[in-house]
This record gives structure tokens, C-alpha cells and sequence, in this order.
């Protein structure tokens, strides 16, 4: 019977206080409930959301990217540099932006696979060296139209408004203007990555590397095609947080995402929880980044400031974590 | 640190005063039930003694007058800037202050904050609408008067350093001013140009500027218009032993910079500062103008007041409030007022 | 003869219904090597773990020098002077410090020792340890840089310097080579002349003949045999080890029809023998041979994991070079490996996907699994075995040993192979579970050439229509079950055969 509660908790608990926590918002602070409202819970993660499923596919290969951040941001100032000092058109930005994304995705799983380097240190020297690239060709300098180029000419170009659509544009919901357009990309996104991993047969090798890489080797997978492929998802995924950042921003900014990559891995680690998975998916991820939101705006409108804010959201991960490590290896009784 | 207790419990006695009294009878509505009436304040910047001492002229003016006050501060993401605009909106604010922030990314915020029907002004940043009235202080002013102060002192003719950091705002205001300057006194010339905004920021100044002193060693005016930035030339300068060979202009002001200017042998020899607070006071003043109705102005501006390191020695002043009692103009500026505001207590 | 060190008497331990230990009586005597032998599943690490406190007995007692010896752990077992070396020896060592560090590690934990390192004091130390042990190394030297001998040494020696009275070594030469063996063997008659009662596990006749006083042989959770005396009866050590089963086998021999696996003059290591081997339709060869004997080196390089000095392999008359696991598997060739928990069971995944997994692409339109068939195969092969279980989407970790074992078997008999290779079928699987699946194979077996590779001639004579001894990677010995001699075999086996012509 405690057996069966248990199990129960595990599986729904994460789910329970998801919804426990929007009716007490609700009630508590006014406003909280309502489209509006949630299309900005929505919005708020839509961004973090994304990255955070990338960085899903490299945790289900047993692997983890630390560069996601940087490579967000670096797409954020690619962007801008192309459409505000190169002039380029819309469709060549995004395609430079996608292309960063997989090409750092696949040196990252390279220096990996090839040269051994364990994957926190490759990803973590990756992010440093972004950070660094991405202010080079500006000096440091954030990127807007009109700023004066270290050659003493004025950036012309401007923002294409096909690219500041990507950021922007509301689609009419329920109230005009409601649902913004990276909240979209974000759901497709989610469900893209849930069908790949959960059903397809590619991701299904890709948590058998996750879980035994030997094992997964002698049946004939191809390990290391997969984890390189892993880490260019996550490359893909996290550049096009670059874009919907840089066409929010309308801007250049190099002070943004700052949090980007602790938001988001907090995300992919208390989806671990949801529906008591213990294991990265991109369901849970998805609703990890929107308990993360739902939490963070329902804080916000109680009036708690930031640093409580960056507590709680500590508190959560630790205590999906516990969900995670401890409860679900009790239940199957295979502690490690 | 004392200082912010301080300020709290100013904020909280005010509150309290408030609560009890403002509900002052001549108030226009809704400011004649101040309890149902709330405002945000949407920030971008918030690290630092001017941001501290700009959001406690905020509450304490807040709490004087009444009503609910909201912070919600994006630390430096001007995405999440822009989501707070648009969580003060689901909640149903009155009115919105937005401090500082990237015109890119707030114009839009901005504009739904105002279609929604909410009274927005915006401190140091421009957000391209002309319902938004602007508050600012006089950046221009404040380079100016501190370089009309290092040529009063130092002569026409000099080799100046100079700290900035392109694409900040103010900063490229104050900027103007030394471009200026230095057009109109062919004899000060600029030997080498540091900056950097990365924290923590007088750190990282102070090493960029310890290599800059040792490379032009002739270097005797030193122009760090941001009291961090400031702070950072001053330590290269310690560190390097050459305090007493040279000077140092800059603008803002803290409690911290007080003590850092007053210290024996001190480079810091002036700087020019509009109170944060004050400036604090007067954006919610202008909202509040805003709300009852009336108009404050297109823009707002607080000007600023030269402090000097003498003038601070003379009458040893040790922190703000000895500033502010020593030197009326920096404890209130008298722009965007109206009879039934009531003012924070002194 | 000095007195008794441990004298373990009636003890019992059961694991659920299965009486592992029924009635143990042994004893360890001071200055003495006593060899324990056994098949796998015999008891023999169940014995050694209620020993060390690992475990607790069900019944009987274990005295330490007359005394009651009752530990609660496996330090308490050390504190009270009974020592364990275990079959991994990295669990003995920490590989990031160097000899001297690890000699000394025991004292570093010691409550009182102090919070500083004495560096000095400590390398003298260790370096008195090692010259009490005949050891000569570089203190400095990281162990994670020496020979497997050598950290064995290494792990011996810190566990002697606790002065222990009995000392138990499990296998510990499986992973040594013959000089590496023989420098081991001098520390322990050193030790021997210590006066310290040493309890030695191994099947191999070369160490048994080495250092062993006494024989004591374990089957099926009893001792079946004593053996002591001026000379060691080994013949007769071993077949009390096999016992009554070696002739309790009901195999059906095939010869088999085409040869499907032809080996040809391949050489698997830099200076051995090359080897030939065919294998027919039908048939089910095991090749067994110690540790080190080639058969995994064959395994891995039939099954694409490495690649032959020299000589050719052909599949049905063609020319087979594997590259790859990839490649192999395309030509038909499937491998269950050895040591399921690292190489073969996915943890995290259920039965249904676990048996699957070689074959998403057969369960899969484009590139979406079909989920159904995937279970509806399972569940025909979980019928097929009688592998016990809820549903096939049961974790694989709540399974035991035995029935995780079918499952990886299943895996490779989910689609036709033209070869298959099973290597230790049968390591860590109940002897319920080791009849099923042998019982599987031999039924399935048409079709395909079928190799097994397996270190216990019992576990051989059970599942093989031949028998195929390997040793030092060359094959010594070819027998045809149903007409085993049986000492034949087992000297090609043990190497005990006078260097006769032993080529098949």
C-alpha cells in the first residue's frame, strides 16, 4: 500500500504541485490567472525552454553541454552583426546562425569523441571561447544600428522586420495579439524533441548510449555518430534561442543571456522528476522550464525579490533531484 | 551597508507614516486613496551604490505618498525586461517607472504598457514615445562641469586619460562634454583610452587603467565619468604610488566615493553628482503628476551639483546625509512637484 | 602442524529459496595454504563473503583463533585480523597516488592520526612495508602506471600491513600473467613462513600444484572433497568439483551439415600458433580455456572488435573481415558478450527494449518505432526461455541474474544469424536459468554455426556437440561429447598433459 503511494508520488507529484502552485497563485496574487498571464509565463521560458531541450539530447547520451549559453549569445551577436554591419537579408542571418550552432555542436562532440576530453571540460572550454569570440569582431561593443565601427563608419544596416517577426509577432488567441511567436517555435521544438527521443528508434539508442555506451556499442550502434549528433542538436536548438533573443532585443546586446545556461539546465534537471522519468525527457523539460516560469512570475507578482526568487528556484532543483535520485531507486529497489 | 538599513527603515517608518496620513484630502484621484493605487518599477541596472541609493528615493518618495510599490528587477537581461513590462501589465499596475534598459527591447514593452492604458515614465532610457516622459540627469552637465573643474584646476593644457565605454547611454552623453572639451583646449590631449563594464566593474577598470598609467607615465588628469569607474583609476593609482601626481574628475556619487575622496592624498579631487535619490524621488513624482492627471513635461530633468574633494574636507562630511544637510540643492531638486505631494520626511 | 587460525563450522546462508551454503565445516591453519576449488555457483564467494562480513550466516559459527568471530563489516572483519583480497583488485587500490600513499592509506584513515600528512615519516614507513613484502618498487610511482601484477602486490601488501592473521586472496592470478604469478606465489609462501593461515580461490592447476597444502573442493553449496597429504590428488580434486553432472548430460551430439565458419591460419597474438576451425550447420562448438588462453581474442575478432595478425575467415565460402560491430552484424555475425552489467544490459531500459535493441530498425517504420511489435516479440521470446517477469515492460534491473541473461541471449535470437557468439553465456546465472538457455540453444541451433565460449568444462560438456581446449592462444584439444575422455580433457585443459602432440 506505501509501495503504491509512493509510486504515485513519484510518477504524479511533480505534476500535483505544478498545479497546486497555479491555484494558489491564483488566489494569492490577482492577476496571476488568466491568458494574458500565461502567455507571459510562456514567454518568459520560451527561450531557456529551448536551449534546455538541447541540452536534453546531450544529457540522454550520457553527455552534458555547458556551451549552450554562449553559443545562444554568439548567435544573438552573429545575428546582429549580419544584418546590422554585413547588411545581410533575413534568411542568410538565420542560416549563419543555425550553421554556428551546428558547427560548434560538432566540435564540441569531436573534441569529445576523438581527442577524449570528458564532456564537462570540452563544453566549458567551448563557452569560454565563445564568450571571448563573440566580442572580437565588435571590440566588445554590443551591436545596434547607427553605432561607429572601429573603422569610424556607421553601421547602416538595420534589423530586417522579417527577422524582428521571428521575436515579436503575436498571434491572435483567444485575445488579440496574445501568443508570441517564440512561444510557438518553443512547442514545436518540445514536441519535435519528445517524438525523437521517445519514439523514434535513433533516440532510443541515444538513451541506450545514455545508460550502457559499451553495451550499446556491441549491439552495432554507432556511439559516436550519435553523441556528435547530440551535441549539434543541442548546438542547433541553443542558436535558435540566439535568434528569438536577437530579435526580441532588436539589438546586439552582449549583457544578455547571461542566465541562459543555469536557467536552462535547471530545467532539463528537474524534468528528470516529471512523471517520475528519472531520466532526461523532453516532456519533463518542457515542464520544468514552465514550473521554473509559472514560479518565477507567480514570485515576481507576491512582490518577493530576485534573490528569493534564485533560492526557490535552488530549492525546487534540489528537491526534483531527491525526487529523482533517491525516491525512484527505492521504489525498483536498485539504489546505486 | 548602514546606510541601506537606513534607508529601509526610513522606508518603512515612511510607509507607515504614510499609511496613516497621506491620504491627504486635496489629493486628486486616484492619489486620494492612495492604498488602491500601485506602480512598478521595472529595472534593468540595480547592482551598485547608485542604483541602491535610486531605488531607495523611489520607495521612500512611494512611501510618502502611499501607494504600492512593485521592484521587479531583471538584472542586466533586457529580454526579461521586457517580460517584467508585460507582468506589471497582468497585474494591473497603475503606473510603471522603467529604469535604464535598451531602447530596442523596451520600445515595444513600452508602447503595450501605455495601450494598456498605464502611466509609464522611463529614467535614463529612451524609449521612443511621446506619451513617456523622460527623467534624466543632465549626463552632458555632469561631464561638463566636472572638466570645467580639472581646467580650473590643472590648467588648459594637459595629458589626460580617459575612461568609456561606448554604447551606455549616459555614458555617451558625457562623452559629448569631453569631446567638447577637448576641441575647444588644443593643449589637453587624450594619452590613452580605457573602460569596461565588466564586474565587478572598479575591479576590472583599476586593471586596465594600472596598465595605461605605467605606459604613459605623463598622465597627470585622469576623466573616469562613472564613480565605479573612478573608483577603479584611483586603486591603479594607489597601487602604482602615484596619488599625489595626478588628479582625478568624475561623476556620481556615494557614500563609499565620499570616504574614497576624502582619504589623505586622495587623486579623487572632484566629481559631479545629481543624487540618485533624488532622481529616484522625482521619477516617482512624475508618475504620480501622470497619474492625477497632469503633465510633468516631455522630459524631466534633475540637474547636478559639483562636489569637490576641499568642499568635502572643509566640512567634513562623512557620508550622504552630511552631503545632503551640507548641500541643500543635493538633498532636493525641485522639479516635478505640486502642492499635494507630500515630500519624504527629512 | 601450528593451530587452527579460523575454523568455520556448520555454517549456512540462504539467499530467498536457494540454499547457497548448506553446512560449511572448513578450517584454516596457521602457516598453511588451503585452496578452495569450485564451479561457478558452487558458494565459494558466498563463503568468502560471510567470512570477510560481507554477509551475515543463517546458521553455524565461525570461530578466529578460538574465539567467536562475529564481524559487522568488512572493517571490522580487517580490525579483528582477517583480510580479504577481492577478484578486482582496483577496489584494493586507488590508482591516482603513488605505491607509498596507497601502502600507508589504511594508517591515513586511522582516527588520530593527525591532520597533516607526515611525508617524510610516511615514505619510510611504506618503504619498510614493502621490504617486509619482497616488493621492489618505485614508492613514488603511481600505481595507476604499474603492471596488474604489480598493484596486486600492492594491494596484498597493504592488507599484510595490518598484520593479519588469516588472509583470503580470491583469483587472485586471473588477470596475471605466468612471471607475474610466480613473483606473487613467493609472497605468499613468505607469508606462509609468517605463520599466516591463507585461504586461496582458484581453479587453476598450475597455482594449485604451486602453493596448495590442502584441496578443499565445493559443489553445490557443500564441500565435496578434502584432499591433503604429501601429494595432492588433483585429478581427483577436479572431478569432485565437476562431480556427478559430468555424466548427467542428455546432449543429442550433431555433427552438423555445410560448414557456415571456416578459420583459417589465424594468428591471434604476436607469437602464437596460428589456429584453424570450422564450424558447421548446426553445430554447437565450445572453445574453453583459461584466462588468456585466445578465446576472447577469437571472440572479438570474429565479432569485428579487433583485427587478426594474419590469416582469413570465410562465412559460407566468402571472405569475412569484419571492421566493425556494424559489419558484423550486417554478415550475421551476433555476440553475446561476457560480463552482461558492462557490456551488454542497458539499465535504464525495460525487457522489451533490452531484447530489442540490436534490431530497432526491423521494429521501426522509417524511423518511428512500432512500439506493439516490439512488446509482441518480446513477450514470444520471454515465453520461449521462461524468462520470469510481470510483462516485458518490467525494468531489467528487477530480473535476476539468470533471467537478465536470457534476455541478452534472446536479443541475438530475435533474427536469424549465420554465426553466433555466446562468450560466458552462463557467468553469474543460476543453475535453473543455465539449463533453459542451454536448453534454447542447442533447439535453435539449426541454421546457423553456433561457437561458445566458456572458461568451466562442465558448463561445456552440457550445451557443446564438441569441445575445442585453447591455451595460449593456440588449440590444444579437440573432444566430441558423448565420448569425452574425460582426463584427456581435462589435462588439455589444465595444461597437466606431458607436451604430447596435443594439435587436433
Amino acid at each position: 500500500m506505501s509501495n503504491r503511494l509512493l509510486d504515485f508520488a513519484i510518477r504524479y507529484g511533480f505534476l500535483i504541485l505544478l498545479v497546486g502552485l497555479i491555484v494558489y497563485f491564483s488566489l494569492a496574487a490577482p492577476g496571476f490567472f488568466g491568458p494574458l498571464s500565461a502567455a507571459f509565463v510562456l514567454q518568459s521560458v520560451a527561450i531557456t525552454g529551448i536551449l534546455a531541450l538541447g541540452v536534453t539530447c546531450t544529457l540522454v547520451v550520457g553527455g552534458f553541454d555547458l556551451s549552450i549559453g554562449a553559443v545562444a549569445t554568439s548567435a544573438l551577436m552573429l545575428a546582429a552583426y549580419s544584418m546590422v554591419i554585413l547588411e545581410h537579408p533575413t534568411v542568410v542571418a538565420v542560416g549563419l546562425c543555425l550553421g554556428m550552432g551546428a558547427l560548434v555542436g560538432l566540435i564540441n562532440g569531436l573534441l569529445i569523441v576523438k581527442f577524449r576530453v570528458p564532456d564537462l571540460l570540452a563544453t566549458l572550454g567551448m563557452m569560454f571561447l565563445l564568450i571571448g569570440l563573440q566580442r572580437i569582431p565588435t571590440q566588445g561593443n554590443s551591436i545596434a544600428t547607427g553605432m561607429t565601427l572601429p573603422g569610424g563608419t556607421v553601421a547602416e544596416g538595420t534589423f530586417s522586420a522579417a527577422f524582428l517577426w521571428l521575436g515579436r509577432h503575436r498571434f491572435d488567441v483567444m485575445i488579440e495579439r496574445l501568443l508570441p511567436m517564440p512561444v510557438v517555435i518553443f512547442v514545436a521544438i518540445a514536441v519535435l524533441i519528445w517524438l525523437f527521443l521517445g519514439f523514434t528508434r535513433h533516440g532510443r539508442l541515444m538513451y541506450a548510449i545514455g545508460s550502457n555506451a559499451r553495451a550499446a556499442g556491441l549491439v552495432g550502434t554507432p556511439v559516436n555518430r550519435y553523441k556528435i549528433a547530440a551535441y549539434m542538436i543541442s548546438g542547433v536548438t541553443a542558436s535558435i534561442g540566439g535568434i528569438l533573443l536577437a530579435a526580441r532585443l532588436g539589438r546586439g546586446d552582449i549583457a544578455s543571456g547571461n542566465n541562459l545556461l543555469l536557467d536552462s539546465v535547471a530545467a532539463a534537471l528537474i524534468g528528470f522528476a516529471v512523471l517520475g522519468a528519472a531520466r532526461p525527457n523532453a516532456f519533463g523539460t518542457a515542464m520544468g522550464a514552465l514550473f521554473v516560469g509559472i514560479l518565477l512570475q507567480g514570485m515576481t507578482m507576491m512582490n518577493a525579490p530576485y534573490y528569493t526568487q534564485d533560492f526557490v528556484k535552488g530549492a525546487v532543483l534540489v528537491a526534483a533531484l531527491v525526487f529523482t535520485f533517491y525516491l525512484s531507486s527505492r521504489r525498483t529497489g536498485t539504489g546505486h | 551597508m548602514l546606510r541601506r538599513h537606513f534607508m529601509a527603515l526610513a522606508g518603512v517608518a515612511g510607509f507607515a507614516l504614510g499609511a496613516g496620513t497621506a491620504a491627504a484630502q486635496d489629493a486628486p484621484a486616484p492619489l486620494d486613496n492612495p492604498g488602491d493605487v500601485t506602480i512598478a518599477l521595472v529595472r534593468y541596472l540595480s547592482t551598485g551604490d547608485f542604483f541602491q541609493a535610486y531605488l531607495s528615493g523611489v520607495e521612500t518618495q512611494a512611501a510618502a505618498l502611499g501607494v504600492n510599490l512593485r521592484v521587479l528587477d531583471s538584472r542586466q537581461d533586457a529580454a526579461l525586461q521586457a517580460d517584467m513590462v508585460d507582468q506589471a501589465i497582468a497585474l494591473g499596475v497603475d503606473g510603471i517607472i522603467i529604469q535604464h534598459g535598451l531602447t530596442e527591447s523596451m520600445r515595444d514593452a513600452a508602447q503595450r504598457a501605455v495601450d494598456a492604458g498605464i502611466k509609464v515614465v522611463a529614467f535614463d532610457v529612451n524609449v521612443e514615445n511621446e506619451a513617456i516622459p523622460q527623467i534624466e540627469q543632465s549626463d552632458y552637465l555632469l561631464g561638463k562641469m566636472a572638466l570645467d573643474q580639472a581646467i580650473s584646476d590643472n590648467g588648459d593644457s594637459f595629458a589626460a586619460g580617459y575612461v568609456y565605454v561606448p554604447g551606455i547611454a549616459p555614458l555617451d552623453r558625457r562623452h559629448v562634454a569631453w569631446e567638447e572639451i577637448k576641441e575647444a583646449n588644443s593643449g589637453i590631449s587624450e594619452e590613452a583610452r580605457i573602460g569596461t563594464l565588466d564586474n565587478p566593474i572598479a575591479n576590472a577598470n583599476a586593471n586596465q587603467a594600472r596598465a595605461a598609467l605605467q605606459a604613459n607615465p605623463n598622465i597627470s588628469v585622469f576623466f573616469a565619468p562613472y564613480n565605479e569607474f573612478a573608483k577603479g583609476v584611483k586603486i591603479a593609482a594607489d597601487e602604482l604610488g602615484i596619488s599625489g601626481d595626478m588628479s582625478i574628475y568624475s561623476a556620481d556619487i556615494s557614500t563609499a566615493d565620499i570616504a574614497l575622496m576624502r582619504e589623505a592624498g586622495s587623486a579623487w579631487k572632484a566629481t559631479v553628482a545629481t543624487n540618485p535619490a533624488v532622481v529616484g524621488e522625482v521619477s516617482v513624482r512624475a508618475l504620480a503628476l501622470m497619474l492625477a492627471g497632469e503633465d510633468p513635461g516631455a522630459s524631466v530633468i534633475v540637474p547636478p551639483t559639483l562636489i569637490t574633494q576641499s568642499f568635502l574636507n572643509e566640512n567634513d562630511i562623512r557620508n550622504m546625509e552630511d552631503l545632503g544637510e551640507k548641500m541643500p540643492q543635493f538633498q532636493h531638486a525641485d522639479v516635478a512637484m505640486a502642492d499635494w505631494i507630500r515630500l519624504p520626511e527629512r | 602442524m601450528a593451530g587452527d587460525a579460523l575454523k568455520v563450522s556448520g555454517l549456512k546462508k540462504s539467499f530467498g529459496k536457494n540454499h547457497v551454503l548448506r553446512e560449511i565445516d572448513l578450517t584454516l591453519s596457521e602457516g598453511s595454504v588451503t585452496v578452495l576449488m569450485g564451479a561457478n555457483g558452487a558458494g565459494k564467494s558466498t563463503l568468502v563473503k560471510v567470512i570477510c562480513g560481507h554477509h551475515r550466516a543463517d546458521g553455524g559459527s565461525v570461530t578466529l583463533a578460538g574465539e567467536a568471530f562475529t564481524p559487522v563489516d568488512a572493517a571490522d572483519a580487517i580490525d579483528k585480523g582477517v583480510v580479504t583480497v577481492h577478484q578486482s583488485i582496483d577496489d584494493g587500490v586507488i590508482p591516482d597516488l603513488d605505491v607509498a600513499n596507497n601502502l600507508m592509506l589504511d594508517r591515513l584513515v586511522e582516527p588520530g592520526h593527525g591532520l597533516f600528512v607526515r611525508e617524510r615519516h610516511l615514505r619510510a614507513e611504506a618503504a619498510k612495508v614493502a621490504a617486509a613484502m619482497g616488493i621492489h618498487v618505485d614508492l613514488r610511482a603511481r600505481v595507476s602506471d604499474m603492471s596488474v601484477a604489480d598493484r596486486q602486490m600492492i594491494a596484498i601488501a597493504r592488507a599484510m600491513a595490518r598484520a593479519p592473521r588469516v588472509l583470503i586472496l580470491d583469483e587472485p592470478t586471473s588477470s596475471l600473467s605466468a612471471a607475474e604469478a610466480d613473483r606473487l606465489f613467493a609472497l605468499i609462501d613468505r607469508l606462509r613462513g609468517q605463520g599466516v593461515a591463507v585461504l586461496y580461490i582458484s581453479h587453476r592447476m598450475s597455482d594449485i600444484r604451486r602453493i596448495a597444502d590442502r584441496i578443499v573442493v565445493m559443489r553445490d553449496g557443500a564441500i565435496s572433497g578434502v584432499f591433503e597429504g604429501a601429494t595432492l590428488d588433483y585429478e581427483a580434486a577436479v572431478t569432485a568439483m565437476l562431480g556427478h553432472r559430468m555424466t548427467d548430460v542428455d546432449v543429442t551430439v550433431q555433427s552438423g551439415t555445410e560448414p557456415i565458419l571456416e578459420v583459417s591460419n589465424l594468428s591471434l597474438f604476436n607469437r602464437s600458433q596460428p589456429i584453424d576451425l570450422t564450424v558447421r550447420d548446426g553445430e554447437v562448438v565450445a572453445l574453453v580455456g583459461l584466462l588468456g588462453s585466445g578465446k576472447s581474442r577469437l571472440a572479438e575478432i570474429l565479432f569485428g572488435l579487433s583485427q587478426p595478425r594474419c590469416g582469413d575467415i570465410r562465412l559460407k565460402g566468402q571472405l569475412y573481415a569484419p571492421r566493425s560491430v556494424r559489419d558484423a552484424i550486417a554478415r550475421g555475425v551476433f555476440m553475446s558478450p561476457k560480463d552482461r552489467g558492462s557490456n551488454a544490459v542497458v539499465p535504464s531500459f525495460d525487457i522489451a527494449n533490452n531484447m530489442t535493441i540490436p534490431f530497432l530498425g526491423s521494429f521501426s517504420t522509417g524511423s518511428m518505432l512500432k512500439t506493439g511489435r516490439q512488446r509482441a516479440c518480446a513477450r514470444e521470446m520471454v515465453d520461449g526461455l521462461g524468462i520470469v517477469c510481470q510483462s516485458t515492460g518490467d525494468d531489467i534491473g528487477t530480473l535476476s541474474g539468470g533471467n537478465q541473461q536470457k534476455v541478452m541471449i534472446a536479443r541475438w535470437l530475435l533474427e536469424p544469424a549465420t554465426v553466433l557468439l555466446l562468450d560466458e553465456p552462463f557467468q553469474g546465472v543460476d543453475i535453473g536459468a543455465r539449463r533453459d538457455i542451454g536448453h534454447q540453444i542447442r533447439a535453435s541451433a539449426a541454421g546457423r554455426a553456433t561457437l561458445v565460449f566458456l572458461a568451466e568444462i562442465d558448463e561445456a560438456l552440457e550445451i557443446a556437440d564438441r569441445i575445442v581446449v585453447m591455451s595460449e592462444g593456440a588449440i590444444v584439444g579437440e573432444h566430441i561429447n558423448g565420448q569425452v575422455d574425460l582426463t584427456a580433457l581435462v589435462a588439455d585443459f589444465t595444461g597437466t598433459a606431458p607436451a604430447t602432440g596435443v594439435s587436433p
